[in-house]
């Protein structure tokens, strides 16, 4: 093999190798990139998913609420009922007490 | 193998090792920021759920209690116009009552009684209403009050009538100084007790 030969095998050898490393380094920058919109992505569904579940939790709660006040508002409109038919008995007794303190208040 | 193979075997070796490292480097960079990531999008998410679970707990608190408050509002009315009836009846009672003497007449006195005792005068101006006016007999009133003061006073009728339901209006003979005791004027007076007494009649409270 002559000189010139072997300069141009180190020399193709070198290029190959710059390649090689070239190429490397594109591979590491797509990678790089990638990871990016990966983490764009990755965050963009974690986010929605919490927010809709939020959402949901939400109007779980008001539903819920909804209808405890609902129960609740039943039971104190029968309870009121009762009070006014039990109140609305002691009305002429009632009276008749206001009067004797109203007379007896001078005595 | 040639002293050259050798050597450009070397360089692709070493440019192969550094392709690795290029690689590996940027695998290890982008597995340690997806970490990192992934923790501050569970923190992000976290803070979400933790905010919307003290939110479902207030708007379901909120249902409740404004429930609660429409029931008590809706309760207190009611109580309100039972307690508004009673006192309305009361009063209408109480002007019945005036017309039955044999429990009018001392209650009558003793209000006349107490205004001259307050008035401080030896003579006292009486103001009645109409009906009182007509039916009192003055001078059995006048010995009752004598009685009951334990000494005489002179009594003055005032001709013209008061505009209350009973009772009497008190007042020196130069009209400066007034005591009412009218039956409204005691009613008045009286009103807070009379509610209260006529909750714990009707209620229970």
């Amino acid at each position: 093999m002559s000189g010139v030969e072997t300069v141009k095998i180190i020399v193709d050898a070198e290029k190959q190798a710059a390649k090689i490393i070239e190429d490397a380094q594109n591979r590491a920058l797509q990678i790089r990139k990638r990871i990016d919109s990966s983490i764009r992505d990755q965050r963009q569904e974690m986010l929605s998913t919490a927010r809709k579940d939020a959402s949901e939790m939400i109007q779980q709660a008001e539903d819920e609420g909804k209808s405890e006040a609902e129960i609740y508002e039943k039971e104190s409109a029968q309870r009121i009922r009762e009070l006014v038919t039990s109140a609305s008995a002691k009305k002429a007794s009632t009276v008749e007490m206001l009067v004797n303190i109203l007379f007896q208040s001078e005595k | 193998m040639s002293e050259t193979s050798k050597f450009t075997e070397d360089i692709l070796t070493a440019a192969r090792s550094k392709a690795r490292d290029i690689i590996g480097k940027a695998d290890t960079e982008t597995q340690s920021a997806s970490e990192e990531a992934r923790a501050g999008i569970s923190r992000e998410v976290d803070d979400i759920i933790r905010n919307a679970r003290a939110e479902a707990e207030a708007v379901k608190r909120r249902e409740i209690s404004e429930a609660r408050h429409r029931s008590k509002l809706q309760e207190q009315r009611e109580k309100n116009a039972i307690l508004s009836e009673v006192l309305d009846q009361t009063k209408k009672r109480v002007v019945d009552m005036t017309k039955d003497e044999s429990r009018y007449f001392p209650y009558l006195t003793a209000l006349i009684e107490v205004g001259i005792r307050e008035l401080g005068h030896e003579t006292a101006l009486v103001h009645l209403n109409e009906a009182d006016l007509r039916k009192v007999d003055r001078t059995m009133l006048e010995r009752q009050l004598a009685k009951e003061l334990g000494r005489t006073i002179k009594i003055d009728w005032a001709k013209e009538p008061v505009e209350a339901m009973g009772g009497a209006v008190i007042s020196s003979s130069d009209g400066k100084t007034r005591i009412v005791n009218t039956l409204d004027q005691r009613f008045d007076a009286l009103e807070p007790k009379l509610l209260i007494e006529a909750r714990k009649s009707l209620f229970g409270e």
